[in-house]
C-alpha cells in the first residue's frame, strides 16, 4: 500500500511519457525499416526487449538507489569480468568481438558496462566529497576506473562505446569542481594522444571513415563507394524526406535498401525520410527534453551519488543521441553508435532501461531523507 | 509538496547544471540546424539524388538510317554488335557475395593488361555518374556475350546491350562522299548539349554521315526501371516503369550510282591521285564523286591505329582530302569555253575571224608566251578544238580580266555550289586589285594567263562539273544534288528533293551552242586534243581537255627530293558530256600530276561515259595519234 502510494505520488510521469514515446516511435520506425529486409518481424523482438527492459526498470526502481551505492564496486567488477569473458567466449562479427552468447541471447557487455561505470564513478565521488577544486592528482583513481573497461572495449574493438565511456567520464568530471589548470592539462594530453591513437589504436577501416569524413566536409564526393557511401545514402534519405516526409513505408531509400544498418545505427534516416522534418523535430525534441529532464533530476537529487548517477545517465543518452544524429547527417565520422531506445538491439535497450530505471529511482526518492 | 533543503555537497553542483543544460540545448540546436539544411534548404537536391538512386535507365540505341544509291544498292548499313556496360555503384566486392571485377574479368577472359585498364577506367568514373551505365567494352565477341549472360543474375552491375555497328558495303568506294563515323568528343558534347549525345555515342564525321547526321541518327529510346541498392529490379507502384521506344533514323537515297563509281575506279587504273565528278546535266543530280587515293570506311569507323592514321596523313597523295569538293585547282584549258563565251556574248568578236598562230606570242621585247604548236590560221571553233592559246590570248586582250572573271562567276566559279558536304571550297578568281596587291602592279600577262585557265584562278571539280552541265543543257546552272529522297525504315518516302536551279545563265543560246559544237570537235575531229582518246562507233562525246601547270611554290617542301619531280608535273584535265546530241551526263576528270590532259585524262573520261551510257560493246581506238593537248 505504502509503495503504491509512493508510486502514485512520486512517480515521474514526465520521464515515463518521454521515454515511452521515444520507444514507441522507435518500434513504429523499426517496422518500416525492416519491412523490406529478411527480418521483417524484428519489431516484435524489439517489443520483447522493451517489455523486458520495462520489467527490469521496475525492479531497479523498487529498490532505493542507496543500496546500489553499497554494491557499486560489485557491479563494476561484474562488468569487467564480462568484458574479459568476451575475449574468451565471444563471437566475432564483422571483425570485432563484442558479444557473448547466453542461451538464445547475445549479450554485449560493453553496453552494460556504461551503466556500471556510471555507478562506480558515482560511488567514488560520493565517498570523496572534495569541496575545493580537484587537481590532476585527484583524477588518478577515477581515471583508472575509466581506463580499465575502456581499454578492454577498445581492444574488441568497439570505438563508439569506448568513446561514450570517455564522454560520460568527462561529463561527470566536469560536474565536480575541476581546476581550470587540470582541464587544460587534460585537453592538452588528449590533443597529444590523438596522433598516437591514430597510429596505434585505430584500424584501417576506422581511419578510412575519418579521412572520408574529412574529405566530405571539404566537399569532395569522389569516394562514395566506400565508407562515405553509408553517410551519403543516409543524407539522401534525410534530405529527400523534406518537410512532411514520404509517408510511412514509402521511403525509397529505406524500402529499396540504400540505407546501411537501418535497424541499429541508421534508424533515424528512415524516420526522417518517411516522417519528414516535422517527425525529425519531434524525435530530436524528445531527446533534448529527456536529457534536460535528467539534469533537472540530478539537480534535485537527495545526495551526491544520486546526482552523479542522474548526470551520468543523462550524459549517456545525450552523447549517444548527439553523436548518432550528427553521424547520420554527415557531421561526424561513422562510428558504431545506437540511438538509445530508438535503435533495435537487446543490450542497447536493456542498458538504457537500466539507466532510465536509475534516473526514475533518483527522481522518485528526492524527497526522502 | 514541500521542497526540503538538500545536502550541501549536492548544492555545490547546482550552477554547473545550468551550463550543462545550455551545452545540451546548443548541441541539439546544431542537430536541428543540420536537419533544416538537409530537409528544407537542400531538399530538392537530395530528392533528386534519391530518385536517381532507384532509377536505372537502360538505353535502347536507335538504328541508324541506311544509305542507298540511286539504284537501291546498300552503301551503309548496320550489323549487330554487343557492348558491355557497367554500373560502378552496383559492383560488389565482399566476402559474402564475391568480387564482381574478378568475375567479369574471368568471364570475359581478360588478360592482365586488359583487366588493369578496365579497373583504371572504373576508378576514373566520377561519383555523380557511378550509378549510370558506363560503357566498358565495345563490340565484344559472341563467347564473351554468352559467358556474361549466363551469370547475368549474379552481376546486376553488368548489362550487355546490343548496338548496331555501321558497315559500309563498298569499303573504299566514294568514301569521302559517304563519310564515316567515330566517337563523340568532349567538344561535340559541349557544342550540342541538348541533342542527347552521350559519351561513347558515335557521330558522323565526314561526308553524308556528318551532313545528314540529324536525319540518319534517329532517337534513342530507354527503359527506366526501379532498382534497389544492389541494382535488382523492383516493382514499385510509386515509380512505374517508363519506356520510350527508339526511333530509327531515316534512310537516305542518294543520287550516286555505285556501279558508275566502280567504272570510274577501274578507268583510273594505276593513276595514284586524282578525282572525278559525274553529274546528270538535266537535273544537277550527282552520279559520282570520286576522289583518289581513298580509305576504307570500315577501318575509319572502327579503331584506326596511330600508325594507320599517320600513314594516311603523311601520304603525299593526300587520301584524307576530298578532292572533288574540298580542294581547288587551276582549271587549265577547261577554262577556255568561258573566255570564248565572254567574247561572244559581249559581241567583241566574230567567231569566224581568224588569227594566225605562229607557236608563240611576243609581248614587248623580252617575253615570249608559247603555244602548244604552231596552229596556223585559227578561228574560235578550231581554237577550242585544238586548244590554241594564241587565239585566246588575242581575245583576252579585248575582253579584259574583269570581263573574263565576270563570266567565270556567271558560270558558277568562285562560288560554293552548295553540295553540302565536306566543307566545300569556294575556289578563286583573281581580280585586278588582287594582282596589284600581290605583285606590285598589274600586267597584261595576268589577263592572258587567266584566259587559258592558268593565272590564279582556282576551281573545284564540282564547280567545273556543274558548269559543263550548264553548257550541255543549254544554259541552266543547277545546284548539285546528292540526296534524292529520305525514306522511313519501311522504304516509304518521307521527302524527295526536286532538282534545284541556281540560275539560267545570262548567255545567248546560240553562243553556247557554238562553243558546245567546238567541244564536240575536240573529241571527234582529227586535230582535236581528245581525238586520240575517242572510242570509235561509240557514244558521241563532247569535251575539253586541260593541262594545268603547277605553281612551284605549291609543292610540299617536306617531300622526298627524289619524288619532287613527280609532284612538279602538270595536272591532266578532261571535262565533257555525252551524248553530244542530247546530253545526259557531264564528267570532269582530274589526274593529279598526270601530265597532258588529252593523253591522260580524256581517255578516262571518255571511257567512263562510254561504258556507262553505251555499254561496253564498242572498242577503244588506241592506235590513233595523239596531239598536243593544251
Amino acid at each position: 500500500m505504502e509503495l503504491a502510494r509512493t508510486l502514485r505520488d512520486q512517480f515521474d510521469w514526465t520521464l515515463f511519457v518521454t521515454v515511452a514515446a521515444i520507444s514507441l516511435f522507435g518500434v513504429v520506425n523499426l517496422y518500416s525499416a525492416t519491412s523490406a529486409t529478411r527480418r521483417p518481424d524484428l519489431y516484435i523482438q524489439q517489443i520483447y526487449w522493451l517489455s523486458l527492459g520495462a520489467g527490469m526498470a521496475v525492479l531497479v526502481v523498487a529498490i532505493d538507489y542507496r543500496y546500489y551505492e553499497r554494491y557499486a564496486w560489485f557491479a563494476y567488477g561484474t562488468g569487467i569480468v564480462l568484458l574479459i569473458l568476451v575475449f574468451l567466449l565471444g563471437d566475432s562479427i564483422r571483425g570485432s568481438t563484442r558479444w557473448i552468447k547466453i542461451g538464445g541471447f547475445s549479450l554485449q557487455p560493453s553496453e552494460t558496462m556504461k551503466v556500471f561505470l556510471i555507478i562506480a564513478l558515482a560511488k567514488y565521488l560520493h565517498n570523496d566529497p572534495k569541496t575545493d577544486g580537484r587537481t590532476l592528482k585527484d583524477l588518478v583513481i577515477p581515471g583508472l576506473i575509466l581506463a580499465v573497461p575502456m581499454g578492454l572495449i577498445l581492444a574488441q574493438p568497439d570505438l563508439g562505446t569506448a568513446l561514450i565511456c570517455a564522454f560520460i567520464f568527462g561529463t561527470i568530471m566536469v560536474l565536480t569542481q575541476l581546476k581550470i589548470r587540470s582541464l587544460v592539462t587534460l585537453f592538452t594530453s588528449f590533443v597529444i594522444s590523438a596522433p598516437l591513437t591514430w597510429t596505434f589504436l585505430l584500424k584501417d577501416y576506422q581511419k578510412q571513415r575519418v579521412t572520408s569524413f574529412l574529405a566530405r566536409m571539404n566537399g569532395d564526393t569522389t569516394d562514395l563507394l566506400d565508407s562515405g557511401w553509408h553517410t551519403h545514402q543516409s543524407m539522401v534519405a534525410i534530405g529527400s524526406g523534406g518537410f512532411w516526409g514520404k509517408g510511412f513505408l514509402q521511403g525509397t531509400q529505406n524500402q529499396h535498401r540504400f540505407l546501411p544498418d537501418q535497424d541499429t545505427d541508421f534508424p533515424f534516416p528512415v524516420w526522417c525520410e518517411e516522417q519528414g522534418f516535422i517527425g525529425a523535430l519531434l524525435i530530436v525534441g524528445l531527446y533534448m527534453f529527456l536529457v534536460v529532464w535528467a539534469l533537472k533530476i540530478a539537480s534535485q537529487a537527495r545526495d551526491r551519488f544520486g546526482a552523479v548517477c542522474a548526470v551520468g545517465v543523462g550524459g549517456l543518452i545525450f552523447w549517444q543521441a548527439a553523436i548518432n544524429l550528427l553521424m547520420v547527417m554527415g557531421w561526424m565520422p561513422v562510428v558504431g553508435m545506437t540511438l538509445p531506445l530508438f535503435s533495435y538491439g537487446g543490450s542497447s535497450v536493456l542498458t538504457t532501461a537500466l539507466g532510465i530505471g536509475i534516473l526514475m529511482n533518483v527522481s522518485m526518492r528526492r524527497f526522502q531523507y | 509538496m514541500v521542497m526540503l533543503s538538500r545536502s550541501r555537497e549536492v548544492g555545490e553542483f547546482r550552477k554547473r547544471y545550468k551550463w550543462m543544460a545550455l551545452v545540451v540545448v546548443v548541441i541539439f540546436m546544431i542537430v536541428i540546424t543540420r536537419l533544416i539544411q538537409l530537409q528544407l534548404i537542400d531538399h530538392d537536391r537530395w530528392a533528386r539524388i534519391a530518385q536517381e538512386n532507384i532509377t536505372k535507365t537502360i538505353g535502347l540505341p536507335a538504328t541508324r538510317g541506311v544509305i542507298r544509291d540511286s539504284r537501291g544498292r546498300t552503301i551503309a548499313t548496320n550489323r549487330p554488335s554487343y557492348n558491355v556496360y557497367v554500373t560502378p555503384q552496383q559492383l560488389k566486392d565482399d566476402e559474402e557475395e564475391g568480387d564482381d571485377i574478378e568475375l567479369i574479368s574471368s568471364l570475359m577472359d581478360l588478360n592482365a593488361q586488359e583487366r588493369a585498364s578496365f579497373e583504371r577506367r572504373l576508378a576514373r568514373v566520377p561519383a555523380r555518374r557511378r550509378n549510370h551505365q558506363i560503357r566498358m567494352f565495345t563490340d565484344v565477341t559472341r563467347d564473351q556475350v554468352a559467358a556474361l549472360s549466363t551469370y547475368s543474375n549474379d552481376l546486376p552491375a553488368v548489362d550487355v546491350i546490343g548496338s548496331p555497328v555501321r558497315t559500309y558495303s563498298y569499303g573504299r568506294l566514294a568514301a569521302h562522299a559517304i563519310g564515316y563515323m567515330n566517337e563523340v568528343s568532349a567538344e561535340d558534347l559541349e557544342r550540342h548539349p541538348d541533342q542527347g549525345y552521350r559519351a561513347g555515342d558515335r557521330i558522323g564525321r565526314m561526308g553524308l554521315e556528318k551532313a545528314w547526321e540529324s536525319y540518319l541518327r534517329g532517337r534513342r529510346g530507354y527503359r527506366r526501371v526501379t532498382v534497389d541498392a544492389r541494382g535488382r529490379r523492383q516493382n514499385d507502384p510509386q515509380n512505374p516503369e517508363q519506356y520510350r521506344e527508339p526511333i530509327p533514323g531515316r534512310d537516305l537515297v542518294l543520287t550516286l550510282d555505285m556501279e558508275l563509281m566502280r567504272t570510274i575506279e577501274r578507268a583510273f587504273g594505276g593513276h595514284p591521285g586524282g578525282s572525278a565528278v559525274v553529274v546528270d546535266v538535266r537535273t544537277g543530280r550527282i552520279r559520282a564523286l570520286f576522289s583518289k587515293p581513298t580509305y576504307d570506311l570500315n577501318e575509319m569507323s572502327g579503331r584506326l591505329t596511330n600508325t594507320q592514321y599517320r600513314g594516311l596523313r603523311d601520304n603525299p597523295f593526300r587520301p584524307l582530302i576530298d578532292k572533288t569538293v574540298y580542294e581547288s585547282y587551276f582549271p587549265g584549258s577547261t577554262f577556255k569555253p568561258i573566255t570564248a563565251l565572254a567574247a561572244l556574248n559581249e559581241s567583241l568578236i566574230d567567231p569566224a575571224r581568224q588569227f594566225e598562230c605562229i607557236g608563240y606570242l611576243q609581248i614587248g621585247r623580252r617575253q615570249r608566251l608559247r603555244c602548244t604548236a604552231a596552229h596556223g590560221d585559227v578561228d574560235m571553233r578550231s581554237s577550242i578544238v585544238q586548244s590554241c592559246n594564241i587565239y585566246f590570248w588575242k581575245i583576252a586582250e579585248m575582253i579584259g580580266l574583269e570581263g573574263i572573271n565576270q563570266y567565270a562567276r556567271e558560270m558558277g566559279l568562285a562560288e560554293r555550289t552548295g553540295i553540302g558536304i565536306n566543307t566545300e571550297a569556294r575556289g578563286f578568281l583573281a581580280s585586278r586589285s588582287w594582282y596589284e596587291e600581290h605583285f606590285g602592279r598589274f600586267r597584261l600577262g595576268y589577263t592572258l594567263n587567266t584566259a587559258i585557265g592558268q593565272g590564279n584562278t582556282r576551281t573545284t571539280l564540282i564547280q567545273l562539273a556543274m558548269m559543263y552541265g550548264a553548257m550541255a543543257n543549254g544554259g541552266t546552272l543547277y545546284a548539285p544534288q546528292i540526296v534524292e529522297a529520305i525514306q522511313d525504315p519501311n522504304g516509304a518516302e518521307i521527302e524527295s528533293f526536286d532538282p534545284q536551279i541556281r540560275r539560267r545563265l545570262d548567255i545567248e543560246p546560240q553562243h553556247l551552242a557554238y562553243v558546245v559544237d567546238g567541244m564536240r570537235g575536240v573529241v571527234n575531229e582529227q586535230n582535236g586534243t581528245a581525238y586520240g582518246a575517242r572510242i570509235e562507233h561509240g557514244i558521241d562525246i563532247s569535251g575539253k581537255t586541260g593541262t594545268a601547270e603547277i605553281a612551284r611554290g605549291s609543292v610540299r617542301r617536306s617531300l622526298d627530293p627524289t619524288q619532287r619531280w613527280y609532284f612538279m608535273r602538270s595536272h591532266a584535265w578532261f571535262a565533257g558530256f555525252a551524248p553530244s546530241d542530247d546530253p545526259e551526263l557531264a564528267i570532269v576528270v582530274l589526274i593529279e600530276h598526270g601530265g597532258a590532259g588529252g593523253k591522260m585524262a580524256a581517255p578516262i573520261g571518255i571511257r567512263v561515259l562510254q561504258e556507262y551510257l553505251g555499254g561496253r560493246t564498242a572498242t577503244a581506238s588506241t592506235n590513233a595519234p595523239t596531239r598536243g593537248s593544251r
